[in-house]
């Protein structure tokens, strides 16, 4: 009894000590990617902007880990707190919230399913948000989820880890510019059809990453249900391939004893009971030169291989000649172009995919841990080290490798565990700064600021709602597909209606997201913000004026409601000169509202 | 502020009015003493002939089959089972079903000799509508989002770009130029209707202005500038006589049934009412209920059901601009990503092929009733003057009277044209 006691003890300490210790890691972290900044600034003689207030940080940490702006009362809250380590504290709790693991797992979703090649794709939407919303909640590292993603197979309305291979149909040159690009932040898929221009990348080493994949087969699990697939590995037993290689290793042969009249051809009569019956219309369709409705001996050797199906399962990949694209084009065997020196021949499918995941996520592979690093990094901060997120690599420029190289050796040791990364960033004091405008210039120094960003759609939609007051319906609606027609793959709920209009694919550069009309129509004239911007009825506006008879007290309220701060004092000055123009509380409280909800403030990071 | 920041900014800000364009030019010369009275002259007229020119590219998503379209090679193995017919223009023949088309042949131009690298969907995409391969460090603006900058009027009160479906934007010229997307032809889009009376509206505009300024201060400067002019440009379209542009209801039932009834062909006649009103480049993709051209399977049945649509959209679109007078300032642009293999594939249908494609052009000043370019018999290869995408945008660009070779400076500070090389293909000015 005291033996066990003892050990449970120790246990718990253990747990403890690594605890603490990893919390520790975080911090030491942090000042290391702080230290490394704040350098490169002081050489090149940049003051840095300062720690942004609680109210700017809290809004901020709230949207980038659990996808919404803080209440009214958490700002207020928040502000009176005189815990020094309160900023950690409400680090730790957001990344224990559940909206952590939703809002990331929409962010993944968009990285992963906005490039899909087909609208079919929506199939897993459901499936994969409910296995990442979980794999996060459990902080899944990132090499598992990795290794997950690449090693599925099932019904992708089953098991969303298929999202990646049936996002592209299984195409293995999709896919294999899709794992790099996602994994690796390398975009190494324009070497699919040339050496990259300015990379070190060849069109071989391309391929050689899409021959880890030609046998992921995409299928129908059932032929006459359109909504019905599974990724599967490819059967050797079916190979095509081999049946016809064997076939042609044989064709003497098989001609002499199917033959029988020996004329030198073989009619769909003598076809019958040879292995040819089954494929003889086929060959007659693409072999029969002279079309005389027979197959000589000749003609039967030269007919053109068959055409590579992507995504339906080969045997081989083949690297397609660009001077004769109707041909097969070359073998191509797979080989991992980072870290392998060696061809490995012959493996099934699982075995290649597996080997690649290993070989992806291994510690030898620095872009694996470099990828993610940038891209949460780029995501938090605003502006990456690499930029665009997605482009990173050897040959690209990196703002500041000190700071990155800090992050991801820690984030590598810390065996890829997403929420040390999250802490590590938001506990950086480059974070934590204000926000400045973005400075476009190659030459200068990156990071002195905190940039504004945009709200990503799902950000945007769990703030509105909050805001307004709206409890999200927890129907969402029939499953995709189900719904005939052109719209069967359409919007089913609120929140998918709103991200047709506001989500954008999040490894878009901020630069380019400039916002568009129908955004702005939307949140000017929709019905449904409409229909919560007014005064009367049962809104949180008619609320707060019936509850703030004083008008300086409705204008916090309001600013704290919708912008998560309080107003500065020309803000109150020109609210409350408003107020008095139109001398009619309620409607000039609705125009205020309006007014607050259409700012760039609401819809950015700040 | 840098001279990379500075030009952001400028870029990003509304544009110069041409008026002050010339004013400006026409200061600093005079000063420099560089610029005679007839230079100015010239140079107004320049800027004239630009004046009210359009351009509605009609996008063949999944890239159509050239040998079921405009070069139908019947009684070849390559052809199949396609049928050609005959057009208004004797000697040129084009594929069956395209009626309507064939009836306008003499004012439309046909390209068999386009010719490309690119044969994946999105990169094509891409580079069909920029005039650049895709790569990660820059986003290239689309080619009509380029020519809407030099075209567009700043005072017009609908968006410069509107395209039917989905395209590519505008990327670093701005939102000024970015498309405004139409998802449902034919009726008021989403959201334009006002919700409170225009007076209070514009009230709410004006605090909504004034209270930017705080954001404005504490860095979000450049976010509040792109705010403030998309706000503008949108208020500025739900406010206008001109949205109705996009209803078509009160068109005769006639001319809706000339242009089919499809949404393509609806995006087709909003297309036409679009450019009546002012709008510079409008795009129109094909949706159709046959899904779009990539026929890797069925490409017989599927290209049937599909040039059902496009045929009357297209042809009545050619016919319908000439009828009111547009179409010596309107270039009507037809094409897809790349064109498909000669041989036909096991499930009847036809693969990707860049190699030769096809492209129909009209309007603008190009010659009609002329086919440029030939292939080969089978149509694997092109015989005769061979035309890239550039050398096509470059065409586009003449008939426009917009400098092809003008550059646009990206946020990078990298100067970037218009289009990047390529020659306009002669022979289509007559």
């Amino acid at each position: 009894m005291k033996i066990r006691q003892a050990v449970w003890s120790c246990l718990l300490g253990l747990c403890f000590i690594s605890h603490a210790r990893a919390e520790d890691s975080a911090a030491r972290v942090a000042g290391q990617v702080d230290q490394a900044i704040l350098k490169e600034l002081k050489a090149a003689k940049i003051e840095p902007a300062k720690l942004a207030n609680d109210e700017d940080f809290l809004r901020r940490v709230s949207i980038d880990l659990a996808g919404a702006v803080p209440t009214a009362r958490e700002v207020t809250l928040f502000g009176l707190n005189t815990d020094p380590a309160k900023r950690t504290k409400v680090i730790d709790q957001l990344l224990a919230s559940d909206e952590y693991a939703a809002n990331w797992a929409r962010y993944w979703r968009d990285v992963i399913l906005l490039r899909a090649t087909n609208m079919r794709a929506r199939l897993v939407n459901d499936p994969f948000l409910d296995w990442m919303t979980d794999a996060l909640k459990q902080n899944r590292h990132w090499d598992k989820i990795a290794t997950d993603l690449l090693t599925a197979t099932g019904d992708v309305r089953e098991n969303g880890k298929t999202a990646l291979f049936f996002a592209h149909e299984g195409d293995a040159n999709e896919v294999a510019g899709e794992v790099s690009r996602i994994f690796m932040g390398i975009q190494i898929q324009c070497a699919n059809c040339h050496n990259h221009p300015w990379d070190r990348w060849k069109r071989e080493q391309f391929h050689e990453i899409a021959a880890f994949f030609p046998r992921v087969t995409v299928r129908r699990t059932d032929p006459n249900n359109l909504g019905q697939w599974e990724v599967v590995s490819f059967d050797a037993r079916t190979d095509r391939t081999n049946v016809r290689a064997n076939i042609m290793a044989n064709a003497d042969g098989i001609f002499r004893f199917a033959d029988r009249n020996r004329d030198g051809k073989l009619s769909k009569d003598e076809a019958e009971n040879t292995p040819l019956s089954r494929l003889f219309d086929r060959i007659l369709e693409n072999g029969d030169k002279n079309k005389d409705g027979m197959i000589s001996v000749a003609e039967f050797k030269e007919m053109p291989p068959p055409p590579e199906q992507p995504g339906r399962g080969n045997a081989e990949h083949f690297m397609p000649d660009l001077n004769n694209p109707a041909s097969q084009g070359t073998k191509i065997n797979p080989k991992f172009f980072l870290t392998s020196t060696h061809t490995v021949r012959d493996l099934d499918d699982m075995d290649r995919r597996e080997w690649f995941a290993e070989e992806l996520t291994s510690a030898k592979n620095e872009w694996f841990s470099k990828a993610i690093v940038n891209r949460i990094w780029g995501e938090l901060t605003g502006q990456g080290f690499y930029m665009p997120i997605d482009d990173i690599g050897p040959d690209r420029k990196c703002s500041n490798p000190d700071a990155l190289e800090s992050l991801a050796k820690g984030f590598t040791e810390h065996g890829y565990d997403l929420k040390w990364l999250f802490r590590t960033i938001a506990l950086t004091q480059t974070y934590q700064r204000q926000v400045q405008a973005r400075v476009l210039s190659e030459d200068t120094p990156a990071f002195a600021s905190a940039t504004p960003t945009r709200l990503r759609g799902d950000q945007l939609y769990g703030s509105l709602i909050k805001v307004l007051g709206i409890t999200e319906p927890a129907n969402q609606g029939p499953r995709f597909g189900q719904a005939a027609g052109a719209n069967r793959f359409g919007p089913r709920n609120p929140r998918e209606a709103f991200n047709a209009v506001f989500g954008f694919d999040p490894s878009t550069p901020q630069d380019d997201i400039t916002g568009n009309v129908p955004q702005a129509l939307f949140l000017m004239n929709s019905p449904q913000v409409a229909s919560q911007v007014r005064a009367e009825g049962n809104t949180r506006l008619a609320d707060l004026l019936k509850k703030y008879s004083d008008d300086n007290d409705a204008f916090n309220e309001l600013y704290l409601m919708v912008l998560a701060r309080e107003p500065s004092a020309k803000e109150l000055e020109i609210c409350r000169s408003y107020v008095k123009q139109i001398n009619n509380r309620r409607e000039a409280f609705e125009d205020l509202m309006w007014s607050l909800l259409n700012s760039s403030e609401f819809l950015s990071k700040r | 502020m840098t001279i990379a920041q500075h030009d952001h900014v400028q870029l990003l800000g509304s544009s110069v009015s041409r008026r002050s364009f010339l004013y400006q030019v026409a200061a600093t010369a005079c000063a420099a003493g560089t610029l005679s009275l007839r230079d100015l002259v010239t140079l107004e007229a320049a800027e004239l002939k630009k004046q009210g020119k359009h351009l509605v590219v009609l996008w063949m998503a999944g890239g159509p089959s050239q040998f079921e379209c405009f070069d139908p090679k019947t009684g070849t193995d390559s052809g199949g089972e396609t049928k050609s017919i005959k057009t208004s223009v004797s000697g040129i023949q084009i594929a069956e079903g395209w009626d309507v088309t064939a009836k306008t042949m003499q004012d439309i131009a046909l390209i068999r000799s386009m010719t490309n690298k690119e044969g994946s969907h999105p990169r094509a995409t891409y580079q069909l509508h920029t005039g650049y391969a895709p790569t990660g460090s820059v986003k290239h603006p689309a080619f009509g989002c380029s020519l809407a900058k030099e075209l567009a009027n700043p005072d017009f009160d609908l968006p410069a770009v509107v395209s039917v479906g989905p395209t590519q934007g505008s990327a670093f010229l701005g939102v000024n130029f970015e498309p405004f997307v139409v998802d449902q032809p034919g009726s008021l889009p989403q959201n334009t209707r006002v919700v409170t009376d225009t007076d209070r509206y514009r009230r709410r505009l004006g605090v909504l202005n004034q209270l930017e300024d705080e954001f404005a201060s504490r860095g979000g400067q450049q976010v509040v500038e792109n705010h403030r002019q998309l706000y503008a440009k949108t208020a500025k379209m739900v406010t206008s006589s001109n949205l109705k542009a996009f209803q078509i209801d009160d068109e005769p039932q006639a001319l809706k049934d000339r242009y089919g009834n499809s949404d393509f062909g609806r995006g087709c006649m909003l297309a036409r009412r679009l450019v009546e009103t002012g709008v510079t480049f409008v795009e129109v993709s094909m949706r159709g209920r046959m899904g779009n051209w990539d026929t890797h399977q069925d490409n017989f049945d599927r290209t049937r059901g599909l040039v059902a649509d496009v045929d009357p959209g297209f042809g009545t679109l050619v016919s319908d601009l000439k009828d009111r007078g547009l179409l010596e300032k309107t270039v009507v642009l037809w094409i897809g990503e790349f064109g498909r293999t000669p041989k036909i594939n096991p499930r009847g249908g036809r693969d990707h092929y860049p190699r030769v494609f096809n492209a129909a052009i009209a309007g603008g000043g190009i010659k009609g009733g002329q086919v440029i370019g030939a292939s080969s018999k089978d149509g694997s290869d092109i015989v005769d003057n061979p035309v890239t995408p550039n050398d096509l945008f470059c065409t586009v660009c003449q008939a426009l009277s917009v400098d092809a070779a003008k550059e646009n400076m990206s946020p990078l500070g990298r100067p970037m044209k218009i289009v990047d090389g390529g020659t306009p293909v002669k022979k289509l000015f007559g």
